[in-house]
């Protein structure tokens, strides 16, 4: 009974202590690992935020707070550790935002800068028409170039259907422009997705580099940090 | 001819208004500089470049800031042993017109007493640090420091106030920041971090 009650004891001050910070524990919402995963199902906040008409002046000063980590203009760090956002689609950009605060893409450091407490839907719609419109340039992280052939193969013959020749992407397709990108973002998060680690990943994406080793993944993406995607795209 | 008077009525309506309006500001502006001096001054110095390194430099700080400071300390949600009793005998319809006024002067630059120190701070601020998700301080508070209508001015801070202050924000002592950011960036600094960073701040 003892034991019981400094069992007791210790949750309470735990709680106390985990109320106190100010830094929450992003919640987890099911993703690809789940047997009744729906991909970009259109539901809740996303949809809110979709219907919203973004303004890009506005949206300057909400992406405030992001450009801590994704710098200035959005270009992201060439070392990989926070992307590009320049540029992206303003769908892709949207979905990728209230998936992280949903908890369907894992991303405890981003969350809290992210969250119900810093940002709204309309917020959401800002940021994105303001990224979209951000140009992106060609002084990205390239990969090592040894494998440029083999890899623009297996785009063409693997990724070009959605995500476009140029790495455009597709914005009502909610599929990423991949162009200008930094190489080392892309091998994470390919590797990622190959894995079913990156939890909102399209399945039909997963499934066409369920084969690649990862010398395939770095030839390919090697490839794609090359190209040069006309700004907007589709 | 009905509408002469009536039109040369309105002018002269509309300028008595902003005559009036002018007077007014002017009298609060005075007013501003006079609880300056006689409030602020023992603490924050006359021109708000305060000496006494516990206690904030506010001259050239954002009027925004020193604005919402103003008024979360008089409501309580940001406690200052010193600043709330202080505060007491301050109109909040005089806040904003202070805010001007302090914003209004020239801050007196900071000095860095620990230059190593600084140059780890200089890469936290302009970098932060992605291994713990620290973002860098520049992206609110701009490269050089001087934050903007939504961020605070941290640069050329004391030392010794700025550490307090992020320090607080690490305990949850203080909470009154927009969004929980500070709070959580705060969490994610170590204490040799906050000193660092607080070093490089002064500097700039």
């Amino acid at each position: 009974m003892k034991r019981w009650m400094q069992f007791g004891g210790l949750l309470l001050v735990a709680a106390a202590i985990a109320t106190a910070r100010a830094e929450e524990p992003q919640p987890r919402a099911k993703g690809i690992e789940s047997p009744d995963y729906v991909w970009n199902e259109m539901q809740g906040e996303k949809l809110q935020a979709l219907r919203a008409k973004g303004d890009a002046v506005r949206g300057e000063i909400a992406f405030e707070v992001c450009q801590g980590c994704h710098r200035n203009k959005a270009l992201g760090r060439e070392d990989g550790k926070y992307p590009r956002l320049a540029g992206q689609h303003a769908s892709v950009l949207i979905k990728q935002m209230t998936d992280v605060r949903a908890g369907r893409r894992d991303n405890s450091r981003m969350y809290p800068f992210a969250n119900e407490h810093v940002l709204g839907p309309q917020d959401i719609a800002d940021i994105a028409v303001y990224l979209q419109a951000l140009p992106s340039d060609n002084a990205n992280g390239k990969g090592p170039g040894a494998e440029l052939v083999r890899g623009k193969a297996m785009y063409l013959r693997d990724c070009a259907r959605c995500h476009g020749e140029q790495g455009e992407g597709h914005g009502p397709g909610f599929q990423p422009r991949l162009a200008g990108q930094h190489f080392r973002y892309l091998v994470h998060e390919g590797r990622s997705i190959r894995d079913g680690e990156r939890r909102n990943a399209d399945p039909k994406m997963v499934e066409a580099i369920r084969g690649y080793t990862d010398a395939d993944l770095d030839a390919v993406l090697d490839y794609v940090s090359r190209l040069k995607a006309v700004q907007g795209g589709r | 001819m009905r509408q002469f008077p009536e039109a040369g009525l309105r002018r002269l309506a509309r300028y008595l208004v902003a005559a009036l309006a002018a007077t007014a500001l002017g009298a609060q502006a005075q007013e501003a500089a006079k609880i300056a001096e006689t409030v602020c001054a023992p603490c924050h110095a006359p021109d708000g470049n305060s000496v006494i390194p516990n206690f904030p430099k506010i001259a050239g700080q954002q009027p925004s800031y020193i604005a919402k400071q103003l008024a979360d300390i008089a409501a309580g949600k940001r406690k200052s042993d010193a600043m709330g009793p202080t505060l007491a005998s301050v109109k909040p319809s005089d806040f904003a017109a202070l805010a001007a006024w302090f914003g209004a002067q020239k801050q007196a630059p900071g000095k860095v007493e620990d230059a190593a120190a600084a140059k780890v701070g200089e890469r936290l601020f302009k970098d932060g640090n992605e291994a713990t998700g620290v973002p860098a301080c520049a992206g609110c508070h701009m490269v050089n420091g001087e934050g903007n209508d939504r961020n605070p001015r941290i640069s050329g801070q004391h030392q010794a106030y700025a550490v307090k202050e992020i320090l607080d924000f690490k305990s949850g002592a203080r909470a009154n920041d927009k969004g929980r950011v500070m709070r959580v960036v705060a969490e994610r600094l170590t204490e040799a971090e906050i000193k660092a960073v607080a070093e490089y701040m002064a500097g700039l």
